[in-house]
C-alpha cells in the first residue's frame, strides 16, 4: 500500500509546485512530460486462447533544469498488473553539462548498450506494441544501471560521433541458490552491488553522412558479477551489441523508410552449478553461458501521400531472435516475427495493430513454444 | 580435424573483420572532408530539426510548449540523443521562433 500512497503523494505535491508557478520563466524550470498506453491483447498459447482490455502503463517523466547546465530528471512507470498496481523507478539521475562535448550524469540512468532500450523503447517511440526478444523481462539486454556516466557527441569534417562511458554497480549473478531454476542468468537492476568490483561499459556511435541517416554503434559492459564471498566471486560477464540505423525520407518511395537492427551477446564465465536431486541433495552440472539476441525491423510512412489518411499510416515489420546456453534450466531458441499497421494521430500519439508469431524451443515452462498473439495498442506521449 | 576446423574459422573470421575494418575506415575517409563540415556548419535549424528528431521519433510540432519548456526539453534531448552542442541549439532555437 506504501508503494501506491508514497508516488500519488509526490507527485500531489509536485502539482501543487506546478500549480503556483507564475508564467514568468524562471532559473530553475520544471516540467513533466511522459508517455502512456492502453489496449487490447488477444492471445494464443499453444492452443490456450485468451483475451483482454489492458490499462497499460503510466510513465511519467519529471524534468528539472536548475540552469542551462545542470538538470535532474526522472521516470517512474506505472502499471496494472495481475490485479494490482505495479510501480518502477525507470531511472533519476542528475546530469551536469561540463562542457560542450562533456555532460556527466549520476544515479539511475538508461544503459546506452545499443540503442534500444534507451531511445527507441517507450510506447509512443515504439512501433510494434512489443519489444524484441532479448530485451525486457529475462532478457539479455541491460536495461539502466546505477551509477556514472560520461558522455557527448562531436563532429569531425562532417561525420557525427557521440560516446558514453560508464560506471556503475553492474550486473547480478543468479548463482541458483534460491532459484535454481535461474542458475547462471544474469540481474541487471542492481541498486546495491553484491561484490567490490564496478562495472565499465560504453558505446560509440559513428554518423557518417551529413543528413544523419545512418548510425553504427559498437557497446560493451565487462563486470564482475557474483556475489562477494562465495564460489562465484570470480566469475565474470562480458557483454557487446553492435547496432545500426538507417532513417531517411526516400522521394521515388513516397515517404520514410526506416530501418533498425541490433545484435547482442552475453558470454558468462564457466561455473558450476547445482540442481535439486528430488531426494534431498542437488547434482552438480555446467554448461558455456553464452547467449545471443538479435533483431530487425523495418517500417515504411507514405509521408508524402496526397492522402491525410495515407500520409498518417505506417507500416511495420519486425525479426528477433533469442539463443540461451544449452544445458542451462532457462534453455532456449525463439524467433518472433511481428507484423504492424499504425496510424499516427499526431506526432506523439498513434493507434498500433500488431500481430507477432513466437516460436522456438524451451523457455521456463520447457518444450515448444508456439505464441500467436494480436494487439491493439494506443500509445501517446505527454 | 579438430585443429583444422579451428584454424579455417579464424581464418574466416579475420577474413570478415579485415573486410569490415577496411570497409569502416572507407566509409569515414569518404566521409569525412572540409567541404562535408562546411555543409554541416552550414545547415539551418529546421533542417535538422526534419533529419534529427525522426532518428528517433517523429517531428515534434513546435507550437506544443512554450519557449521555457522547449529550452528544459532541449537539456534533456541533448543528453538523451546524443546531439552535439551546434545541433541542440540550431534545432532549439528554430523551434522556439517557430511556436
Amino acid at each position: 500500500m506504501k508503494r501506491i500512497i508514497l508516488p500519488l503523494i509526490a507527485i500531489f505535491f509536485v502539482g501543487i509546485v506546478y500549480a503556483q508557478q507564475e508564467d514568468k520563466p524562471s532559473k530553475t524550470q520544471f516540467m513533466i512530460r511522459g508517455y502512456g498506453s492502453a489496449g487490447f491483447q488477444s492471445l494464443n498459447d499453444e492452443g490456450e486462447k485468451e483475451s483482454s482490455f489492458n490499462s497499460g502503463t503510466f510513465a511519467p517523466i519529471i524534468l528539472f533544469k536548475f540552469s542551462d547546465k545542470f538538470m535532474f530528471e526522472t521516470e517512474l512507470e506505472f502499471a496494472y498488473e495481475n490485479g494490482e498496481l505495479e510501480t518502477a523507478l525507470e531511472y533519476a539521475n542528475v546530469m551536469y553539462s561540463l562542457n560542450d562535448y562533456m555532460t556527466i550524469r549520476a544515479g539511475k540512468f538508461l544503459l546506452p548498450f545499443g540503442t534500444f532500450m534507451e531511445r527507441l523503447h517507450p510506447s509512443w517511440i515504439n512501433k510494434l506494441s512489443s519489444v524484441p526478444l532479448g530485451f525486457g523481462h529475462d532478457g539479455i539486454v541491460p536495461s539502466s544501471g546505477v551509477g556514472v556516466e560520461l558522455r557527448g557527441a562531436f563532429d569531425v569534417y562532417g561525420s557525427k560521433f557521440n560516446y558514453a562511458l560508464y560506471s556503475t554497480n553492474g550486473p547480478k549473478l543468479n548463482d541458483g541458490s534460491m532459484e535454481p531454476d535461474e542458475a547462471g542468468i544474469l540481474h541487471f537492476d542492481n541498486y546495491e552491488d553484491n561484490n567490490k568490483n564496478k562495472s565499465l561499459g560504453g558505446r560509440l556511435g559513428y554518423l557518417p553522412f551529413t543528413d544523419s541517416s545512418v548510425e553504427l554503434g559498437f557497446s560493451f559492459l565487462n563486470s564482475k558479477v557474483g556475489n562477494s564471498d562465495s564460489d562465484y566471486e570470480n566469475v565474470g560477464a562480458k557483454l557487446i551489441a553492435y547496432d545500426f540505423t538507417f532513417i531517411k525520407k526516400i522521394n521515388p518511395l513516397g515517404g520514410i523508410i526506416d530501418i533498425r537492427a541490433q545484435y547482442n551477446q552475453s558470454i558468462v564465465d564457466d561455473a558450476n552449478y547445482y540442481e535439486p536431486d528430488g531426494l534431498g541433495g542437488s547434482e552438480e552440472y555446467t554448461f558455456n553461458n553464452k547467449s545471443d539476441s538479435f533483431y530487425a525491423q523495418l517500417s515504411y510512412k507514405p509521408t508524402t501521400s496526397s492522402s491525410n489518411f495515407i500520409k498518417n499510416l505506417e507500416f511495420v515489420g519486425r525479426y528477433s531472435e533469442l539463443n540461451t546456453p544449452e544445458g542451462a534450466e532457462w534453455e532456449t531458441n525463439q524467433n518472433q516475427t511481428a507484423f504492424g499497421i499504425n496510424y499516427w494521430l499526431s506526432w506523439r500519439s498513434a493507434i498500433k495493430v500488431n500481430y507477432q508469431i513466437t516460436d522456438g524451443t524451451g523457455g521456463h515452462g520447457g518444450g515448444l513454444i508456439d505464441k500467436k498473439q494480436f494487439t491493439i495498442q494506443w500509445a501517446f506521449g505527454i | 580435424m579438430g585443429i583444422w576446423y579451428i584454424i579455417k574459422k579464424l581464418k574466416i573470421m579475420k577474413t570478415i573483420l579485415t573486410v569490415i575494418a577496411i570497409g569502416l575506415i572507407g566509409i569515414v575517409a569518404i566521409s569525412c572532408s572540409p567541404e562535408r563540415a562546411a555543409l554541416v556548419e552550414g545547415k539551418s535549424g529546421v533542417q535538422l530539426w526534419g533529419e534529427t528528431c525522426m532518428r528517433c521519433h517523429s517531428t515534434p510540432s513546435p507550437a506544443d510548449f512554450n519557449d521555457t519548456d522547449w529550452s528544459t526539453i532541449e537539456m534533456h534531448m541533448r543528453v538523451r540523443a546524443n546531439l552535439t552542442a551546434d545541433e541542440s541549439k540550431k534545432i532549439f532555437d528554430f523551434i522556439k521562433s517557430a511556436n
